[in-house]
């Protein structure tokens, strides 16, 4: 192996090794619960309240994750700032992540005005005859919106357990749109936290506080 | 002597950086050299080294010009942020170098 290589891998070590307290898996599992909430479309009918409580959880998911990583995470792993390599990924994610939601968001736009526009939703509706077909075809292309995205950024961050993520994401949505029961996406996020936990607590085993391991500063 | 003078891949060896040398500090380096900056605690914790060694390593490293420490204060705890200066990282090129060329001399 050469010296370049060498510390290519000193360098992923370093950068995945801020990924092992399982904080993002906990997170993104909590992400998936709020957003069956989202999604969910209720018997009595779809309420603005779904929107206002997705948002509440996900602010509270989000806190969590911030004071975990603040109070929790970097005072046992030490704070590091990474260098050029990393800053040209991040940027370079930015920009395909922003190219992906612009794509998004077209689509969103160009199915809004389809609906809207009666010659066009008749022939949508002639064209997926059945609800089911409808609602099929609405839960691939919600999962594939998530999986696009997810992946880059697992690509990007150099994060192979974000693909794992991607692909539980893709099927909550998907299960969340078809079969309008919030159970699964719930059961999804659970399979999802559950690791993270134990990556968590492994985490608090192996990295100890600085005062816990006899050290002072 | 005659020969160590005659033989100039092997007077390459008593030419190596020794600060940069040493097993721990050398590790130390490669990780900054390949990082911006980091703190006490993410350098022990990826080299494996006591807060001790660390600290004696440190001292070594920025008497020799090769890192810049940046002390400052996160809330109430004390923080210190450590990066390779650009002696360091010259330092560090020129040592890969050596070495590199120093293996490649040697016969199989």
């Amino acid at each position: 192996m050469s010296t370049q290589l060498d510390l290519k891998e000193i360098e992923r070590k370093a950068f995945r090794s801020t990924y092992e307290d399982g904080l993002w898996d906990i997170y993104f599992g909590l992400i998936v619960i709020c957003m069956s909430i989202f999604i969910y479309r209720p018997a009595s009918g779809y309420s603005p309240m779904n929107i206002i409580l997705a948002l509440l959880a996900m602010f509270v998911a989000y806190s969590l994750f911030w004071a975990a990583k603040k109070y929790i995470t970097v005072p046992r792993m030490g704070q590091v700032r990474f260098g050029d390599i990393r800053k040209k990924k991040k940027t370079t994610m930015a920009v395909f992540l922003s190219f992906v939601v612009l794509v998004q968001l077209i689509l969103l736009g160009l199915t809004t005005l389809g609906w809207l526009d009666p010659e066009v939703s008749v022939r949508v509706n002639g064209f997926l005859k059945s609800r089911d077909l409808m609602d099929l075809t609405v839960a691939l292309i919600g999962s594939l919106i998530v999986v696009s995205g997810m992946t880059l950024t697992a690509y990007f961050s150099d994060f192979p357990r974000g693909y794992f993520i991607a692909a539980m994401m893709a099927l909550a949505v998907f299960l969340m749109i078809y079969l309008n029961q919030p159970a699964y996406p719930i059961l999804i996020g659970a399979l999802m936290i559950i690791p993270g936990t134990v990556l968590f607590f492994r985490f608090l085993k192996k990295y100890p506080l600085p005062g816990e391991a006899g050290r002072d500063e | 002597m005659s020969d160590i003078k005659g033989n100039p891949s092997i007077a390459s060896l008593t030419e190596l950086d020794r600060v940069v040398h040493e097993p721990a500090r050398l590790a130390v380096m490669a990780l900054l050299y390949v990082i911006d900056s980091a703190d006490f605690t993410f350098l022990m914790n990826q080299t494996g080294l006591t807060w001790g060694n660390l600290s004696a390593h440190m001292s070594k490293l920025e008497e020799a010009g090769y890192i810049e420490v940046e002390k400052s204060f996160k809330g109430r705890r004390p923080n210190t942020s450590l990066r390779l200066s650009t002696r360091g990282r010259t330092a560090f090129r020129e040592y890969v170098r050596k070495m590199k060329q120093v293996f490649k001399d040697l016969p199989a």
